[in-house]
């Protein structure tokens, strides 16, 4: 304890900066994100603002949304904007929205905005099919007053289903006619609550063999967190049948429990998308459903899951073109 | 209008006309801030023109511990990264490369001081690397782009590319607004020149305010790090203590202040001394000063060259203990 205290004054003393000056840290004005760098996007500012709408649940913003024709409809993600009744503009302007139709697959709605008069702008979208990797990317900011920038980085993919998890590190060996032994069981997982223990040997899961840490993983990919599976375990030769309700991979995980704490609110479904664009624009949770652009004002796609601080998903033009091809037909 | 008023005015226009000439020969990215369409395509497009060969030399580390990420300096396989990543000198680590491929490397050296560590890729192969920046060439406002393994490696993913300028920069730390998390850790900071210019240490509670340890660190006590010896707690209690507080200043380490009882309070150094060379090693970081003096045990004689209000003075001193300060 002492030796410890010691070492953190010594740090204290050996490392003890002086209070910050001025000439050492840059003007906020000049950031990535600052007031000056987005002044140097000229039109791209107004298309990002006046594309996007806030949408309202009891008067709370509740997801983003975007103008995609002069008619007013408005494409957000479903899972995010259930029950908005209201959406506002960037300039202030409240309006009653209906929604039209929903597509799973993709977790989108389309909104239509009831009474007429007000003048939407036209949405251009980028039909440049080339790679996106290392571009400007550009939203509108979470009150529509500014815009927020970040860069395309990270591969343009599928995303899969995140699959519920046990909370269990299993051993490689794949000689086992015995089962497949349990190395750890990480606390308060969905194994830990279940009475999972270490050196149980899995033999059944849901009254189907498993031979090898693959099949194990294979079966827990196919279901859900909140699932329930029924394994049947050897556990000092003697037979015994839990129930597991599984997990979310990052609840469970230490490294990535850790990191979403880091990360604050993060869209509830962020996984199971046919293809994604990846960005790092600063953005909230309740910001998904608005568009993304480039740097000529195009929309390239609409923010469709925040997943942690340094990332958000963005459907992108060639998912959406079919799906609102067969919405917008007339 | 007098003479001296005509003057004046003559400088003054000559001075806004160089000013003009300036920025005109400037690259967007060299620009105080970036003004219009032009220079942000200017941007974008010197990140694509360097990304692909920068991101072939960078690395995810899986320790025992958990993942982070490094970036090959060497075509022999030379690993910088941070030291909380290797946690000590002489540990097992994987590397995994650009290409998926996992080879087998092993920790050198580093410092729990500024965070610094190296290790070594095991392998025959010649290895895709990166330069390092010139030291003291990176400042505040330059822009930069950060690569690693946010969450570990992740192959249908790759590498996540993340865009920055330099927010702060103090003694060996550097701030900036590049967004970070858990597995970056160790991943290189790049200018737009494609040269490593810091190491991803920290990050922060705001995700935009993230640090780095500055190349300049690594340079000034390379051939430590390179010879194994892992700066830790106890070492720096082990070993000499001078019992001095410094900051970075561009001819060597302005004394803040001096710790009672000390050594250096007991030989007479003063603050506002600026202590420039150890047994003739130039002090060129704080780190190397805490290095140079932990290598010692207490009581071993050591020579302090030092600068006071211009002049130079030679000291010889024995070290004190930490210990003896309690």
């Amino acid at each position: 304890m002492n030796r410890s205290l010691t070492f953190l004054l010594v740090l204290a003393q050996a490392f003890s900066a002086e209070a910050k000056t001025d000439d050492s840290l840059l003007d906020p004005r000049l950031r990535l994100n600052g007031i000056q760098v987005q002044q140097a996007f000229g039109k791209t500012q107004g298309i990002a603002q006046e594309s996007t709408v806030k949408l309202l649940r009891n008067e709370r913003v509740i997801a983003h949304g975007t103008v995609i024709d002069s008619r007013g409809f408005v494409l957000s993600k479903a899972s995010a904007c259930i029950g908005a009744r209201y959406l506002l503009t960037n300039s202030g302007i409240r309006l009653p929205v209906k929604a039209r139709k929903r597509d799973e697959a993709c977790d989108l709605v389309l909104l239509e905005v009831i009474g007429d008069g007000y003048e939407w702008p036209t949405l251009h979208w980028s039909d440049n099919n080339n790679s996106t990797d290392a571009r400007w990317a550009i939203s509108a900011s979470p009150e529509l007053d500014e815009i927020r920038l970040g860069l395309f980085g990270g591969k343009t993919r599928p995303i899969g289903r995140e699959g519920g998890v046990m909370g269990v590190v299993l051993s490689d060996d794949n000689q086992s006619e015995r089962g497949i032994r349990v190395l750890e069981v990480i606390p308060q997982s969905a194994a830990d609550r279940a009475g999972l223990k270490i050196n149980d040997r899995i033999l059944k899961i849901d009254h189907r063999s498993v031979r090898s840490k693959q099949q194990v993983n294979h079966a827990m990919q196919k279901k859900d967190p909140g699932d329930l599976v029924l394994l049947h375990i050897n556990r000092v030769d003697e037979a015994i049948e839990l129930r597991v309700t599984l997990g979310h991979r990052s609840v469970t995980f230490d490294l990535f429990n850790r990191n979403l704490l880091m990360s604050g609110p993060t869209s509830k479904r962020k996984d199971n998308f046919p293809l994604v664009l990846q960005h790092d624009i600063p953005l909230y949770r309740n910001n998904m459903g608005g568009p993304v652009f480039n740097l000529e004002g195009q929309c390239v796609g609409i923010n469709i899951a925040r997943v942690d601080r340094v990332t958000n998903f963005a459907l992108p033009h060639a998912v959406l073109y079919p799906i609102l091809r067969d919405w917008l037909k007339p | 209008m007098n003479g001296k008023g005509f003057v004046a005015l003559f400088l003054a226009t000559c001075l806004s006309a160089c000013t003009l000439l300036a920025t005109e020969g400037l690259k967007p990215w060299e620009k105080e801030c970036p003004e219009n369409y032009e220079d942000l395509l200017g941007i974008e497009g010197q990140i694509q023109k360097h990304l692909s060969k920068t991101k072939s030399a960078v690395v995810s580390l899986e320790t025992e511990d958990g993942a982070g990420s490094g970036v090959i300096v060497s075509a022999e396989g030379l690993v910088l990264t941070a030291a909380h990543v290797i946690g000590d000198r002489g540990k097992k680590i994987t590397a995994i490369l650009s290409t998926g491929k996992r080879v087998s490397a092993v920790s050198l050296g580093g410092s729990v001081f500024s965070d610094a560590g190296m290790l070594k890729i095991e392998s025959k192969a010649v290895l895709p690397f990166v330069d390092l920046a010139k030291v003291k060439n990176s400042s505040l406002g330059n822009w930069c782009y950060a690569l690693g393994h946010p969450n570990g490696f992740d192959t249908t993913r790759g590498q996540v590319l993340r865009l920055g300028r330099i927010i702060g920069k103090q003694d060996e730390t550097m701030q900036t607004d590049c967004r970070l998390l858990g597995g970056d850790s160790g991943g290189p900071l790049f200018n737009l020149n494609g040269e490593v210019i810091a190491i991803h240490s920290r990050i922060s509670q705001q995700a935009d305010e993230n640090f780095h340890i500055p190349i300049e660190t690594f340079v000034s006590n390379w051939d430590f790090f390179m010879t194994d010896e892992f700066y830790n707690a106890q070492k720096l209690e082990e070993g000499g203590f001078l019992g001095v507080a410094s900051s970075l200043a561009p001819e060597g380490l302005t004394i803040l202040g001096i710790v009672e009882g000390s050594a250096a309070e007991k030989f007479g150094l003063l603050e506002g001394d600026i202590l420039k060379s150890l047994d003739g090693e130039p002090l060129d970081s704080r780190e190397k000063l805490a290095i140079l003096v932990s290598n010692k045990s207490p009581q071993d004689p050591i020579v302090l060259e030092l600068s006071r209000a211009g002049r130079l003075l030679t000291f010889r001193v024995p070290l004190g203990s930490r210990l003896n300060e309690e």
